[in-house]
């Protein structure tokens, strides 16, 4: 049975419709990232299982047992805020504690409890302190902490990350995997960076415009996106969307592309004569000097480096901008003007252009 | 570096405040900009560089020092006669104007013709991908689109040096990595001497020519790109500049045959007299204690003398990134190909002499980058 | 630009100073009065230079109002008294009522919720004396008029608005996800809004409370047509100072020394501690 299951969700605010339809289930102890474009719906669906909102239709069931109607305090999950929601006029002692004081434990076992996870976490010397005495690191653990103190079985954070500065955010990001994975609990992780949903989901709910366009492990929505718009959020700089119609050709299945003719895989023949979206991302455009087999000319307008990658935006003939990038900062120094890509054939994803759609290669 | 335009120096800014302590905001700044020259100041928030913009600029006024842009003292004129245009992070547009009429404004007192004035404006509409809202009113546009229009009406103006105030802060990353594209490419075409504000060592690595990376109101180190990640000056700018940062740690040094550096309560890092030049260890000279450093791109994973426990492994899409635990702390290791370990798995590692950053321990200073000494 | 020149803050020094001199003198001139008789006051040219008297405060506090044409009772101690009673009771009932109202109006949309409040703030923009007439009749007829619990009744007109639109400003600034979370911990609604909505808007609280306690002290009308000498508060008794015989301006001064001081009291003793709430960032967390 699953841990928590989300079936056929809806919300809609005035005229907007926030959630058109949302069906998840997730096991114990997994950790499932909701990830999407802002204004998708991620947060409230974490409100709507949360209980701080109530929703039009659909059923929230928390192991088993319907709590579509129940208000959150009898919910028994934790949950981590976007803002942290601190309680300002509490030590961060209380902050944590209040799960516990709710459930009316013995201040004995408060103590051991916050103590413990405040240790887990490396709050332990600021427990006496305010809210407003806090960095922004400790404000977020602190909140982090109050989420997990009473060992709830379902864990609700809301873009925990979003408020701290990228350092720390490269620390947790480091961290919380074994965290969550220490307390057994199961997550539901709202995040907007693509980074992050890879780094921390066991599997990523991508939620784009109120619906789960995918659900599937990071390494599978990477390489095989459901959709073009799936594609486009996930991959830094993002993935390279190109109109084609492949043509069968004595050579092969090809596209053309900038007046040139380039190959594309055989398993694609199912798609020829039909308007199509050619993916490419960064990585697999292959930049030289020199004219390539399967190449074509291009204007290289930029180089720029990005974080161990250099990127490099190019100008086909067509005046279509490419970006491609490649590994280290180092490569070769190159110099504006004609220069030549090719793509990587075994990289390349291909949509349709009407629906969007992804077109899977044949066996 | 060819004709020097922006000169500071000796520049110092405190700000006093009735009832609390002065504060430095920025200590005795040098810098020289040359003519077409692109710098960033690259910080966290309160390290001094947005005052250092603002008193070029002239909404600050500076404590002491002088600045000088093209050859004219202008640290004591208005901001308006200075010569400078700039763009603002947040929300600067004129809310009575057009966005159209906003870009255009300094153009039209300038006085200049009518043709070249709307050429201008839908140059820089295009630039930065606003055309579709040209004729709409700052209120009705979102964020980003404000900010993009703040910088085409920076940029659409002739000036001596063009300020930059995180111009690109609220835009999405996507956008913002085929603008940075754009921008650079206009820059570098005109010859436009600018500086940039930016937390994001992202940005600053994709536009500057030159760094300065500033720190409780000091200038840190300012270079290029590439020695800022080889060469940092300091351990405050090893820890700083990368994503992810170096790793460090504090280590005991032993000269013998071998040199060795071991990790207090962890691993010895041990290099041959082979591996580690004469100069080096003469810049080693007799310290006992030192910090060392190890960039996560150049950890070499797989094999190796030393060893350590998986805390997680990430895979980015075209990027892995591992992080283990050596001595307590976090050591992150970044892989352009996919690594097959899991939390938990030992795995053997190896640092190069050729990748070993040693600072003192006392200082913070550079004392030796990978097989040469760092100059004084 | 920050820094100002030696000249600037001169300026500034003589400017501030001209302000609280226009301010406060009326107040010390009033203060210094109190200890005059009524032929020092009216003396021409008007001079600082008494020799004080206890005179007219003595007269208050015993009661006994001695003109020229003999001595009146006067009931002015029974007249604070009864200021106090009516402020504190008009501003703890509107406090009862108002914060639960507030957090109403600021946290839950509601069908003509936004009507609901502003017709309760409208209270403030008609004149009292056009809803003075019906409301009297209103009092005859249920036996109200010159009761406590009428004036407090009405009191609730100047009190509830105020207290109902400054609350719930404040409850509007916590941000909701510090409740939500609270809830989420196990905490139910009730609880949260003791423990946190309360505590956090209570800089505010207080400060709209001291506000209606002012406004209450210093309503003069109402108590005027509602109610009869006993239970008249100072504001309407110190009438009984114009008397046949003339005015006895010692004597007003001194009442007005006395029925001042209360509240300057109050906001004296509350200013600390509103500053140290409002200072303290504690709503924006």
């Amino acid at each position: 049975m699953p841990q928590l299951a989300i079936r056929d969700l809806r919300k809609s605010f005035k005229d907007a419709v926030v959630l058109d339809g949302v069906t998840l289930d997730v096991e114990p102890g997994e950790i499932v990232c909701v990830f999407g474009p802002s204004g998708a719906g991620k947060t409230v669906l974490l409100r709507l299982v949360a209980g701080v909102e109530t929703c039009d239709s659909g059923v929230v069931a928390l192991a088993g047992r319907d709590v579509t109607e129940a208000p959150p305090e009898t919910r028994g999950v934790g949950m981590a805020f976007q803002n942290f929601a601190l309680f300002p006029h509490m030590s961060a002692f209380d902050n944590i504690a209040s799960p516990l004081t709710a459930r009316r434990a013995a201040p004995a076992t408060i103590k051991t409890k916050v103590e413990k996870i405040a240790a887990l976490l490396k709050i332990g010397h600021v427990l006496e302190h305010a809210p407003r005495e806090l960095s922004n690191g400790q404000k977020q653990r602190t909140a982090l902490a109050r989420a997990l103190v009473a060992d709830p079985k379902v864990l609700l954070l809301d873009d925990p990350l979003r408020n701290v500065d990228a350092k720390l955010r490269y620390e947790m990001r480091l961290e919380l995997p074994s965290l969550l994975k220490a307390s057994g609990a199961t997550a539901l992780y709202v995040t907007q960076d693509y980074k992050e949903a890879m780094a921390l989901g066991d599997r990523i709910a991508v939620l784009i415009d109120g619906r789960f366009v995918q659900v599937a492990t990071p390494g599978a929505i990477y390489r095989e996106p459901a959709s073009i718009g799936v594609a486009r959020l996930f991959g830094d700089p993002t993935v390279n969307l190109i109109p084609v119609e492949p043509v069968i050709r004595p050579e092969g299945l090809t596209v053309h592309i900038a007046g040139c003719i380039v190959p594309l895989s055989r398993r694609y023949e199912h798609a020829a004569g039909r308007a199509c979206m050619l993916g490419v991302r960064p990585e697999a455009i292959l930049v030289d000097e020199s004219p390539m087999a399967d190449g074509f000319p291009v204007e290289l307008e930029a180089v720029t480096p990005l974080n161990e990658k250099t990127l490099l935006l190019l100008r086909a003939n067509d005046g279509r901008e490419l970006l491609a990038s490649e590994a280290g900062e180092d490569a070769a120094p190159r110099r504006h003007g004609v220069a030549h890509a090719r793509f990587d054939p075994d990289a390349l994803l291909l949509f349709d252009a009407a629906s969007g759609e992804r077109i899977p290669p044949k066996a | 570096m060819s004709q020097v335009a922006l000169s500071i120096q000796g520049v110092d800014k405190i700000y006093r405040r009735r009832g609390r302590p002065p504060v430095h905001a920025v200590r005795t700044l040098d810098m020289q900009v040359g003519s077409g020259e692109i710098v960033a100041l690259l910080g966290s928030s309160g390290c001094g560089k947005t005052s250092t913009l603002r008193m070029i600029a002239g909404f600050e006024d500076v404590t002491s020092g002088s600045i000088t842009l093209a050859g004219r003292r202008i640290d004591r004129l208005e901001p308006a006669s200075r010569g400078v245009t700039m763009a603002f992070e947040g929300y600067s547009l004129y809310p009575p104007l057009t966005v159209r009429d906003n870009i255009a404004f300094a153009l039209k007192s300038a006085r200049l013709p009518a043709r070249e004035v709307d050429k201008t404006v839908e140059d820089m509409a295009r630039l930065v991908d606003i055309e579709p809202i040209l004729d709409r009113y700052p209120s009705s546009i979102s964020g980003g689109q404000q900010q993009r229009a703040s910088l085409a009406r920076a940029l659409a103006r002739r000036a001596d040096l063009y300020l930059l105030d995180e111009p690109m802060g609220q835009l999405e990353p996507q956008l913002r990595a085929i603008l940075r594209g754009r921008l650079k490419n206009l820059l570098v075409e005109r010859g436009m001497t600018s500086i940039f504000v930016t937390h994001d060592q992202t940005e600053a690595n994709a536009l500057a020519d030159r760094i300065a990376v500033m720190e409780g109101g000091i200038l840190q180190q300012f270079a290029d790109p590439k020695t800022l990640r080889e060469r940092p000056a300091n351990l405050f700018v090893a820890t700083f500049v990368g994503e992810p940062p170096m790793n460090v740690f504090a280590a005991t040094v032993a000269v013998g045959d071998r040199v060795s550096f071991a990790v207090d309560d962890g691993p010895v890092f041990s290099f041959s007299s082979n591996e580690l030049p004469l100069d080096v260890r003469d810049a080693i000279g007799g310290r006992k204690r030192a910090t060392i450093g190890v960039r996560p791109h150049a950890v070499r994973l797989g094999a190796g003398p030393n060893e350590a426990r998986v805390v997680s492994n990430q895979w980015l899409g075209d990027q892995s990134h591992l992080a283990m635990d050596v001595a307590g702390k976090l050591m992150v290791a970044v892989s352009h190909a996919r690594i097959a370990a899991r939390s938990g798995d030992l795995v053997a590692f190896r640092v190069g002499a050729a990748d070993l950053h040693i600072f003192d321990s006392d200082t913070g200073a550079a004392v030796s980058h990978g097989l040469a000494p760092a100059c004084g | 630009m920050e820094h100002t020149s030696g000249l600037e803050r001169a300026l500034r020094g003589v400017a501030l100073a001209l302000i609280v001199v226009f301010f406060l003198f009326p107040i010390l001139w009033i203060f210094l009065m109190s200890f005059q008789t009524n032929e020092e006051i009216l003396r021409i040219p008007p001079s600082p230079f008494f020799t004080p008297t206890l005179g007219n405060y003595a007269a208050l506090i015993s009661g006994k109002l001695t003109t020229v044409s003999g001595t009146l009772d006067i009931a002015f101690m029974r007249n604070l008294w009864n200021s106090v009673l009516l402020s504190t009771a008009s501003v703890a009932i509107a406090l009862v009522l108002g914060v639960p109202a507030a957090y109403a109006f600021a946290r839950f949309k509601f069908r003509l919720g936004e009507d609901i409040a502003f017709t309760l703030l409208s209270f403030r923009f008609a004149p009292p004396l056009l809803v003075l007439l019906p409301l009297s009749l209103y009092f005859q007829q249920l036996g109200l008029t010159d009761t406590y619990a009428g004036l407090i009744w009405v009191y609730q007109l100047i009190a509830l608005p105020l207290i109902l639109w400054i609350v719930r400003g404040y409850f509007e600034d916590i941000s909701p996800d510090i409740e939500h979370a609270y809830r989420v911990a196990g905490h139910s609604w009730w609880s949260t809004f003791t423990r946190i909505a309360v505590p956090l808007a209570g800089p505010g609280i207080a400060a709209a409370g001291l506000l209606a306690f002012i406004f209450c002290w210093n309503n003069f009308v109402f108590a005027l047509i509602l109610a009869s000498a006993d239970k008249q508060p100072v504001t309407v008794g110190a009438l009984a100072f114009v008397t046949a015989s003339g005015i006895q301006y010692g004597q007003i001064a001194a009442a007005i020394v006395l029925s001042v001081t209360p509240t300057l009291a109050l906001a004296l003793y509350a200013q600390r501690y509103l500053v140290e709430g409002l200072s303290l960032g504690a709503v924006k967390g």
